[in-house]
This record gives structure tokens, C-alpha cells and sequence, in this order.
């Protein structure tokens, strides 16, 4: 904490680092309370089944038991879930997922606690399950969710601009394709966890890492029966949530749980392993791409058809899928295409929300298409990619005119004048014994915000505290991403208080106000401008009033200066914990609504979506990479990256660069190592030993490159940086693979067996048997 | 069984099942949080702590393994040059972003710091290679470990 | 609730092994995970780390002695191992991650005996010889004969492993060792390969031992590629026949990490990587 005013655009260390650094920080998973309970589910371990019964006797005798609660305990609907309601708190009927929780077990210590699971016992009958995208759709397929009229399709639609198909016809370069990328997990260092405690008038108070304490009060309402006042929850700094903690996890379950607690606190923290198990996933998914150009490489047309596999459960599987068709086409000028969509019911574990939700699956399939294009038209895959490239006035591939600032070209341009790029022939011709090397770009974008049919809104609370101070009270979940850090910044630059004069509030329903989730990108744009609105009016406020004790005739006479306001011309000045004093405690307080602009020319296509479709804002990235492939054992390592990034304007260069690093390391984690293997519904990857996220020598150096062009609707112009980095490694990496060995990789992860099998499978050459 | 060690600088003296995971005895019954916990099973380093003055993972570790011992948590970084060092340039750096894993790197990257002069990124990236971080993508850390050899050695290298 | 006893001597130990159901306990970093999962539930730990006869590099005229229950870190920066042993020494480089290094031991290595341990093909190239002691007395068995199979060894009941011995290796010697996994560390192998090569004075390759981990129920060997090697001057084709030989010798399966097929074709390349070490093709 320093006496320096937070400025936007300058440099300002994150106000939470020096407490998280200390390990002084308390997360959820930090909180623990007298007298305190643990809470743990028993789940299906089948992937398809019918509960014939739940005994738990055994369970229940056994000392240090409190309760064993099944479905039948659960009050309300027991039903969660964000557009669909169709995922049980506790399965009353059938299990759809292995995950899937069918009792809940409250008891003195985690000792006791899995003993206790150990002893219910679950009688399940097996069904027959679905585990993968074709059989799903099978006419006799088994279903998911009985009595559905579409079976396993959650959602099938399609979005068409002009007509593909005779564009396609007529293209005399077409170069065709087809994708598979398997489930991700988020991989958070802090697994799902909370605690809930009933106080004494029957309210409900959790501490919950989640990245929508106001969305999952309103889903515990529901699951539970309890009006949405009798619950309270506190989302504190989250470790990590990239998606995974948006919806609730244990929320319901620790609800419940509280209800037959006696009052006192209880205790949920999943284990790694049971994160694996339960939690969600990314979306598998399998894309069928046709891309057609004229000889001189002017995108003509595309067709392709989108597969995503969402699990047990809806979750955000079709809010996922309409995102990735709205990116499928790449930020690219293309005069037609089709594209449509089929999200799938399986028995696999849930895909919900990760960061790059459902564009970082297309990013590979369309970003592929562009190099074997380039390739097909021996062009420079840079100078294909800038020759179609959106510009700020264009229609995009799903007919929406970009209205907002488009900065890919720049990004790309960026990357063309960049060293890396520039002497990448000469690189890869010092390629030693056994190495290949090669270099991969990709041209990205990612939207911002909740798009069509949803609010994209935020409520500010920013307060003069009695001692003078401003307290901001924040209601966008900080996962890490650096929110507070703009908010700090925001409230300085237009407050002009220093950094130990601002005090922040993380969302909490009783005292910040419903902001949305900290999800799409939004997490800083929104609440960033509600925050603006605000504090203005409050600066306003202390102004007047100060003007009011100091005799003022124009507020223009007065600045406003760390602790007090001065009145120059006269010579005097007043402290701000005086003009607080003189308030009423409803002056001190300013609130106000920010809600996101949409895109007004909704094209007449994608009507089947229920929200988001389309967007309005986006942000753009270019990314290289340039790689070595292994010839011996196919291993790819990533040797540098560079990626270009134009997010609006950079309130705070390092969040900006954290961000941008952090989202390619993920990325690198989905382009070479990371599958949740999943078969006959059974996930083989249930731990980090065979779940492999990038560690600290799998992650090269990242030179990011900040391209600005400030969004005229951003809060001092910003747009929001978290995702669009994630979609461009595997793209990226794939392509410069490709530009190595020659070879077409179209399966996600570029393990080292898949690269030395495409690698023989291609070369005549051989250096095995 | 009653255990008798130094933690944090304190003379300290429990009563403690023997076989208690030091992660638990630390977090449940001393209320030392700082140390966190992310898989259980020796993979991320979260849970990572200085035993006489080196790295372990306190998730693999006995309670009355730390008997007769000196044990220093992220708590205890008042009373080693390291761990302090390390704190401020992983704040300075921007080495924290969600700051889960950021006691247990720092843990591990103070081990780092004692032992000779600074290796190089590629050496203090292996250093590193026991905790997994989600977030940051680890430049900025290896950044703060630099700085902090800077720190501790007086100056920034010629 | 496990007791967990520390014995400070080897005097002391041997009356704690007489029950069967307890563990010995030396760095716990494949114990622990295991008892955590369920595949292990001791009635007590045996903890060894204070018994100072099991731990320590000697130096001898001819060998070195490895205590069992010296930690890979304190290996690692053992200058008599990267001196003499320099293949033990880049495997312990590779094993695991510098906390799992900092608690894990060699004899904890050799009596896991995965067939994924780091430690094992080098300690078969070296021909390490395996110290057993027990109350009755102290035994020797060769390495390759220690490990039966996944998991098992011919330790008996009341035995211990108290130590490794290693001839130092003379003349011209090329050490390698490598290791494929899913990512650089912290990951299990996929295949690995140990060598040791003997040079004579006039380049040719006097004698070579090879060892791959990863690739069948334990340590794998190829006598026959070791002979094809011998007297043989370094060449692409001599080492692609060698390779041949090694991928028919290995008996690998599919798993999650990786296909039976790909282990195959690995093993031989990995022998080909010696080629491109200047120490044996200049």
C-alpha cells in the first residue's frame, strides 16, 4: 500500500498482492468456524443408472455422523442449473454423470466424514449409456433426459449469411477439414469449496468460492425452496475459477447441508481428485470445416458444422456452443457462410463455462484452415490472414456489422514487424540433430459480455467513508484476473485519493450490489463503468458539499486533493473526513447502474438462441509461435511466443501482461498436454499426476505486444483481455507444427505420440522398424 | 503424542495425533492458513514449507516428523531474509495473480536463494518445476526470483 | 490413528519390523500418496530418517556406498555422484520436482521399484549392487536380479535395504540418460533410456549398457544390442540396428499416458539420441 494515487494507464501494484504474497489472504477454502462440520457427497460412480435405493444405515450409526441426506430431503425443486434447471442438488431418480451426487453426509471431522461415505450404499441398475457425440444422436440412442422431444440435442441450430453452399461451388480453392478437441479442466490451484452456517432467525450465510455470489443465491433459492433474502453469500478473492466456479458447485449442497446443522458452520472442500470427478469441464468438441477462396485468397465461403459435447447436464452447453459459432468463422471478412451448431446430451462429465468459452474449440479448427489454405495458395499465412482481416466498419461472418473498435489488423501487423517473425527462416534452418523447427501464427478473437437476451449489467457502490476514506464496494468476483486492481484505479483517477485511502469490498449479497458473474470478459468493462458513473457523482457530492463549508460560489474553484479539498483562490481547504461528518450516512453513498451496449443490427439468423447471440464488443489477438518437433519422440516444445493483443486501452500495463501470459500458458497447456480422458463415461485423468497442466519449464518466454484502440463505450476506453489469449496457443503451436514437419495435426493435445505417428504415417523416410 | 519444535521462530509444543498431515496440523489447528493445500498428493506445491530451513511438502509430511525440528511457514517470513525478500518483488513483479500457489512458490523459490548466486531464468524455471500455477504463466515469478537474488546480493548484477 | 515410530539405529529397527502391517517410512512421496488413495494401509509408519547409518555418500578405492535413505536433492548436489556416477546423477535431475527430490530417497526408488523409476536404469547400466541388511546379517544382490516385477521385490520379511554400491566407472565413458514424459517435470515417464558407454582409445566402443524405464514390468535390457555394439565404431547404421534390436527387447503396455506402440518405437530412438552427443559422434 503506498501514498500514490492510482492512475489509469500507469503503473499500480494489485492492492491484494502484498496480503495474498503473506499468506494473509483468506480464500474460502481458508475459512473454518467453531464447532465446525464437514460436509462431503456420495456420488453415482456409474456414468448411467437408475437409484433403486440408498442405504444408508451404516452411514448414519456411525459415531461422529451428524445426517446422511438424499433426495428426498432436499425442499424446493432440487434442481440447479443456470438456463436449464435440470441438474438435482442430490439425484432422486437417475444418475446421468459418475459425478453425479446422490447423498450427502454431515459429519464431525473429515475422518469420520469418509468413513461415513465409504459405508452408503448406492443400489444402482445400470443403463445403457451415451459416451460420445455420434452415438448420442442416434435414432435409438439412449437418452440422457427422458422425455425430451430432441433427444440428446440440447441445441441444433444454424447461422447463415447469403448462401454458402453456391459460394462454396464456385471457390476454386477449398481445402476441407476436421477437428477434435477433447475436455479441459480448469485446474484451479483452489478446488470447489465453501461454508454455510443457518443463523439463529433461519437465514443462510455462505462463504463460497464462486464467480457469482448473487447468481447462485438466486440458484440455491430455487434448488432449496428458500426465498432469496434468507440467503446471504460471500465470495471472497477466489484461487482461480476460469469458468469453473461460475454456476453453482457447492453451493446447493452446503445450503442443505446448513439447513441440518443445528446452527452450526459447515464445511465443503473437494478434494483434487473429486474436482476432477464432479466438477465441469470445457466442451469436447468435433468440428467439420469447409473453407473456400478466390486464387488470390479472398475468403469466399464457409460451411461447418459444430459438435459439442456438454455431459449429464445443460449447464451453459448452449450459450457455449452459440458463442463458438458466433467465432467460427474467424475475424475474417466472409461474404457467406453457414454455420451450424449441435450440442449434445452425453453421459460424460458437464461442460460448462472455461475462459474461451466455446471459441477457443473453433479458434483451431478455422485458424488450421487458414494455414492449409495459405499452403493450397503458396501464400504467407501472415498475408492471407491480413488480406481478409476485419476492420472496424465490416460485417462479420455471422452478418453483424462491428460497429466498435476492431484492432486485429494492427495485431497482425504487429506481429509482422516483429523479429520473431521477421527471421524465422534463419531460426529454423539452426535446427540441430533430430530437431525440426517451425513457426505458427493465429489470427484471434474473442467477445465480450453476455451479448443478446441477458443484461449485461452492474451495480457500483462506491461510499466517503466517516474517517474520509473510499470504500469501493465491489460486485464482480475477483478470481485473479485483477479487477480490484482497476477499480482502485478507477476510484484514484477521478477521486484522486491515494492507495491507503481506498479500501475494497469483495461481493458479498448483503453489502455490494448484483454485478453479474465474472465470466465473458466483463468482469472489469461493466462494473469499471457503473464504477465511473458513481464515483463522478460522488466526487460531485464532495465537492458540493465542500463548496457548501468553504464558501464556494463554482465547484470549478475547487480540487479535489489526497484527504481534503481546497479552495485555492481563498486560500482554505477542508478535510474529506469533515465533509464527511457533515453528510448524511445516505449523501456518503453513491450507487449506480451500468448496463452494456448491444449490438442493435441483430441479423435475422441465430434466432434460436436464448441469449447471446450476437455481441457487440470484441477483442483481438495475433499470436507466433515458433516451436521445435522432437523427430525421436515427437515431443513439441514451445521455444518462444509472441502475442499482440488489443484489448480497447491498457488501464494497468501488468494485469494487462498477466493476463495476456496467463492465458497462454493455459492455451500451451491445451495445445500439448491436457485431455480429460474420459471412456465409457469413467474419467482416466482423475488427478494432476495424469492431468498434466504446463509447470514453470513448459512455458516459454512470452513477448506480449499491446496494440491500443480504445473502445469509445469502455471505461476509459477498456475492453476486456481475459480470454482472447487463450484461444491462440493451440492454433498457433499446431500451425507451426505443421510448418516443421508437414504434417496436418487435427487432434487436440499435440501429444508427442500424436506428432511422431503423423510424422511416420507422412514421411517415406523412416527411422523406426 | 506430544511434539516439541520450532515454528516460526517459536518455541513451540503440541499435542497432535503422529500420523496428522503437517498441512492440517498447520491449517485446522493453528489456524496458520497461509499454507494452502491444492491436490494432496505431492503434485502442485501449494502446501510447501521450510523443515530446517529447506523445502518440503508439508502434504506428505507427518506431524511427528516435525518433532525436535524447525519449521517455517509463509507466516514466519519475518524471520528469513528469503521469504522477504521474495515477498516484496513477488508483489513488485506482479508475480501474483489469484496468489493460491504464491506461498508455496515462494517457499520453494527461497530454497533457490540459498544456494549460490543466481542461475539464470531456464534454472530458476527447473527450481520452480514442483508448483503449478494456473495463473500467471510464470514469467513474472521467475522475474521476482531474479529480483530477489538482486535484493538479497545488494544491487542488480553488472 | 497411526503411530509413527522413529527407530535411531539400525539396532533399534529391527524389533518394530517384526509386525508386518507397518511400513517403513523414508521420504513418504510414494507412501503417503498411496496410503491418501487406498492402495496402502499400514497399521503404523517406521520412520528411518534418523538412523545415520542409512544415510551418505562413502567413497571407496574402488566403489561408492549410497546410503538408502539419502534424498535425491542431497545426491544431486553430491559432487562424488556427478563426478563419478554422472548417469545416476542427470536421471535424479529428472526425477520428480526439486520438493519431491528434497523427500524422496533412493532406496524409497528401488523399493517402489515402479517400473516407471527414475533411478532404476541408471543403477542397472552402473551394475549397482543392493545392500540387504536384517538382524541377521547383510546380503548382496545385483540390482537386476532386486526387482521381481511392478512393485515387488525380493526384499524378505525383517529386511531393509540399507544401501547401494556402485563400482566407479574408468576409462572413457559416455553417460547419458533420458527421459519422455507429458511435460518437462513433475511427470511420470512415457519411456526413458540409460546408457553407458566404454570407448578405447582408437573411438571405438569398447563395451555399452543400456537400461530403459517405463517400457515393461520393470528395468529392461538388450544383451544383444549391447553385443552388436561392441567394437563397433559409432554410426547411424550400426546404432539403427541396435535400435531394432532394443524396440523387439521391450515389452510395453498401452496406458493413460501413452500407447504400447509408441513406448516401442521410442526405446530404439532414444538410442539414437547418442548420436547426436559429441562425446560420441565428434
Amino acid at each position: 500500500m503506498n501514498q500514490d494515487i492510482p492512475r489509469i494507464g500507469r503503473p499500480f501494484l494489485r492492492p491484494d498482492a502484498a496480503s495474498k504474497a503473506a499468506g494473509l489472504e483468506k480464500y474460502a477454502a481458508d475459512h473454518y468456524g467453531e464447532d465446525l462440520l464437514w460436509a462431503g457427497a456420495k456420488r453415482a460412480g456409474v456414468p448411467h443408472g437408475r437409484i433403486r435405493g440408498v442405504d444408508i444405515g451404516a452411514a448414519a450409526a456411525l459415531p461422529g455422523v451428524v445426517a446422511v441426506l438424499t433426495g428426498r430431503d432436499v425442499p424446493g425443486t432440487n434442481r440447479q442449473g443456470i438456463v436449464h434447471k435440470d441438474q438435482p442438488v442430490l439425484c432422486d431418480d437417475v444418475v446421468r454423470h459418475c459425478g453425479d451426487p446422490v447423498a450427502l453426509v454431515i459429519a464431525e471431522d473429515r475422518s469420520a466424514l469418509q468413513k461415513a461415505l465409504g459405508l452408503v450404499r448406492l443400489d444402482i441398475e445400470p443403463l445403457p449409456g451415451v459416451f460420445g457425440i455420434d452415438e448420442a444422436l442416434l435414432p435409438d440412442a439412449p437418452l440422457v433426459h427422458e422425455g425430451r422431444p430432441t433427444g440428446n440435442t440440447l441445441l441444433q441450430t444454424v447461422i447463415r449469411k447469403g448462401d454458402a453452399e453456391a459460394a462454396l461451388w464456385s471457390s476454386p480453392v477449398r481445402v476441407e477439414g476436421i477437428f477434435e478437441v477433447p475436455f479441459i479442466a480448469h485446474a484451479f490451484l483452489e478446488t470447489e469449496n465453501g461454508v454455510a452456517r443457518q443463523e439463529a432467525d433461519g437465514r443462510i450465510v455462505l462463504i463460497v468460492s464462486t464467480q457469482a455470489p448473487f447468481r447462485d443465491r438466486w440458484e440455491v433459492g430455487h434448488a432449496l425452496g428458500i426465498p432469496m433474502d434468507r440467503i446471504r453469500i460471500v465470495g471472497p478473492y477466489l484461487g482461480g475459477g476460469f469458468g469453473g466456479k461460475d454456476g453453482a458447485t457447492v453451493q446447493c449442497l452446503l445450503a442443505l447441508a446448513a439447513l441440518h446443522a443445528g446452527g452450526r458452520p459447515v464445511k465443503m472442500w473437494w478434494s483434487r481428485e473429486e474436482n476432477f470427478l464432479a466438477g465441469y469441464k470445457r466442451h469436447a468438441a468435433r468440428m467439420h470445416y469447409r473453407l473456400g477462396a478466390s486464387e488470390t485468397g479472398d475468403l469466399q465461403g464457409l460451411d461447418c458444422r459444430l459438435y459439442y459435447d456438454t455431459g449429464a447436464y445443460a449447464h451453459l452447453g448452449g450459450e457455449v456452443m452459440a458463442l463458438g459459432m458466433e467465432h467460427a468463422s474467424g475475424p475474417y471478412r466472409i461474404p457467406h457462410t453457414r454455420i451450424e451448431g449441435v450440442c449434445v446430451y452425453t453421459n460424460n462429465p458437464i461442460g460448462g463455462a472455461m475462459r474461451g468459452f466455446g471459441v477457443a474449440q473453433v479458434s483451431f479448427a478455422v485458424e488450421r484452415m487458414m494455414d492449409r489454405l495459405a499452403g493450397r495458395l503458396g501464400m504467407d499465412p501472415l498475408a492471407l490472414r491480413l488480406r481478409n482481416a476485419l476492420e472496424q466498419g465490416d460485417t462479420n461472418g455471422c452478418g453483424v456489422r462491428l460497429t466498435q473498435s476492431t484492432g486485429i489488423r494492427a495485431c497482425l501487423e504487429a506481429l509482422r514487424e516483429h523479429p520473431v517473425w521477421l527471421g524465422r527462416e534463419a531460426w529454423k534452418a539452426e535446427a540441430g540433430p533430430f530437431r525440426k523447427r517451425g513457426v505458427g501464427v493465429a489470427a484471434l478473437w474473442n467477445a465480450m459480455g453476455y451479448g443478446r437476451g441477458l443484461p449485461d449489467s452492474a451495480i457500483a457502490k462506491v461510499e466517503l467513508t466517516r474517517e474520509g476514506a473510499i470504500r469501493v464496494y465491489n460486485g464482480v468476483s475477483d478470481m485473479g484476473q485483477g479487477n480490484t486492481s482497476a477499480l482502485f484505479q478507477i476510484a484514484g483517477e477521478i477521486l484522486r485519493q491515494p492507495e491507503t485511502c481506498i479500501e475494497g469490498v469483495q461481493p458479498d449479497t448483503e453489502r455490494t450490489y448484483p454485478s453479474g458473474s465474472a465470466a465473458a470478459s466483463r468482469t472489469t468493462y461493466t462494473y469499471g463503468n457503473a464504477l465511473i458513473q458513481a464515483c463522478e457523482e460522488l466526487r460531485r457530492r464532495i465537492l458540493g458539499w465542500a463548496a457548501l463549508m468553504l464558501f464556494a460560489d463554482t465547484l470549478d474553484d475547487l480540487e479535489l486533493l489526497p484527504g481534503r479539498v481546497r479552495y485555492a483562490k481563498a486560500g482554505k481547504e477542508v478535510a474529506l473526513r469533515d465533509i464527511a461528518a457533515m453528510m448524511r450516512d445516505e449523501v456518503r453513498v453513491c450507487i449506480s447502474q451500468f448496463i452494456m451496449p448491444v449490438a442493435l443490427d441483430a441479423p435475422k439468423t441465430g434466432k434460436e438462441f436464448v441469449i447471446g447471440f450476437p455481441h457487440l464488443l470484441f477483442s483481438h489477438a495475433a499470436h507466433l509461435a515458433r516451436v521445435e518437433v522432437d523427430e525421436l519422440t515427437g515431443a513439441v516444445t514451445v521455444d518462444t511466443y509472441c502475442a499482440a493483443t488489443e484489448a480497447g486501452r491498457v488501464l494497468n500495463p501488468q494485469t494487462f501482461e498477466q493476463q495476456v501470459e496467463g492465458a497462454v500458458a493455459q492455451g500451451i497447456g491445451y495445445a500439448l498436454s491436457e485431455a480429460v480422458r474420459v471412456e465409457e463415461g469413467r474419467i482416466l485423468t482423475p488427478d494432476f499426476a495424469t492431468y498434466i497442466i504446463p509447470g514453470a519449464i513448459d512455458v516459454p518466454e512470452i513477448a506480449s505486444i499491446v496494440v491500443e484502440d480504445p473502445e469509445a463505450t469502455g471505461p476509459f476506453g477498456l475492453k476486456g483481455v481475459g480470454e482472447v489469449g487463450m484461444n491462440g496457443p493451440l492454433p498457433s503451436i499446431a500451425n507451426a507444427v505443421s510448418d516443421a514437419c508437414g504434417i496436418e495435426p487435427d487432434r487436440a493435445p499435440l501429444t508427442g505420440e500424436r506428432i511422431l505417428a503423423l510424422m511416420r504415417g507422412d514421411s517415406a523416410a523412416s527411422l523406426t522398424e | 503424542m506430544e511434539i516439541r519444535f520450532v515454528l516460526n521462530g517459536k518455541e513451540t509444543r503440541l499435542d497432535t495425533a503422529p500420523d496428522r498431515r503437517v498441512v492440517d496440523l498447520l491449517r485446522e489447528d493453528l489456524g496458520l492458513t497461509g499454507t494452502k493445500e491444492g491436490c494432496g498428493s505431492g503434485e502442485c506445491g501449494a502446501c510447501a514449507v521450510l523443515l530446517n530451513g529447506e523445502s518440503r511438502l508439508g502434504c506428505l509430511m507427518l506431524a511427528a516428523q516435525l518433532d525436535g525440528k524447525t519449521l517455517t511457514t509463509i507466516e514466519g517470513a519475518a524471520g528469513d531474509g528469503r521469504l522477504q525478500a521474495l515477498q516484496e518483488t513477488f508483489v513488485r513483479c506482479g508475480a501474483v495473480q489469484c496468489g493460491f500457489c504464491s506461498p508455496g512458490m515462494i517457499v520453494a523459490a527461497a530454497d533457490l536463494l540459498g544456494e549460490g548466486p543466481e542461475p539464470g531464468r531456464e534454472a530458476i524455471r527447473e527450481g520452480l518445476s514442483g508448483n503449478l500455477c494456473r495463473c500467471t504463466g510464470y514469467a513474472k515469478i521467475v522475474d521476482a526470483v531474479q529480483a530477489a537474488f538482486e535484493t538479497l546480493q545488494g544491487g542488480p548484477n553488472p | 490413528m497411526r503411530d509413527v515410530f522413529f527407530p535411531e539405529s539400525l539396532e533399534a529397527l529391527w524389533p518394530f519390523l517384526v509386525e508386518p502391517s507397518r511400513a517403513l517410512l523414508a521420504g513418504g512421496t510414494d507412501l503417503l500418496v498411496k496410503v491418501r488413495a487406498g492402495r496402502a494401509d499400514p497399521s503404523a509408519f517406521i520412520c528411518l530418517e534418523r538412523i545415520a547409518e542409512l544415510r551418505g555418500v562413502r567413497e571407496g578405492k574402488r566403489d561408492l556406498w549410497i546410503g538408502a535413505c539419502t534424498s535425491h536433492a542431497e545426491l544431486i548436489g553430491h559432487p562424488l555422484v556427478e563426478r563419478h556416477l554422472p548417469v545416476l546423477h542427470q536421471a535424479l535431475r529428472r526425477l520428480g520436482s526439486p520438493l519431491i527430490r528434497r523427500m524422496g530417497t533412493l532406496g524409497g526408488n528401488l523399493c517402489t521399484a515402479s517400473p516407471a523409476g527414475d533411478t532404476l536404469p541408471p543403477l542397472y547400466v552402473l551394475n549397482a549392487v543392493l545392500e540387504l541388511r536384517s538382524r541377521s546379517g547383510v546380503r548382496q544382490v545385483p540390482v537386476g536380479e532386486f526387482i521381481t516385477g511392478p512393485g515387488r521385490t525380493r526384499l524378505e520379511p525383517g529386511e531393509i535395504l540399507a544401501g547401494v554400491r556402485v563400482e566407479k566407472p574408468a576409462g572413457r565413458q559416455v553417460h547419458h540418460f533420458e527421459k519422455v514424459g507429458q511435460r518437462k517435470a513433475m511427470a511420470i515417464g512415457v519411456a526413458s533410456m540409460a546408457a553407458l558407454l566404454r570407448f578405447s582409445a582408437d573411438g571405438a566402443i569398447e563395451a555399452a549398457r543400456f537400461a530403459w524405464g517405463s517400457v515393461g514390468p520393470t528395468v529392461m535390457t538388450c544383451q544383444p544390442a549391447e553385443a552388436l555394439l561392441a567394437g563397433e565404431r559409432p554410426s547411424r547404421e550400426v546404432f539403427e540396428r541396435a535400435a531394432a534390436l532394443a524396440r523387439a527387447a521391450v515389452a510395453p503396455i498401452d496406458d493413460i499416458r501413452a500407447s504400447a506402440e509408441y513406448r516401442r518405437t521410442v526405446s530404439g530412438n532414444l538410442l539414437l539420441r547418442l548420436l547426436s552427443l559429441h562425446s560420441v559422434l565428434p
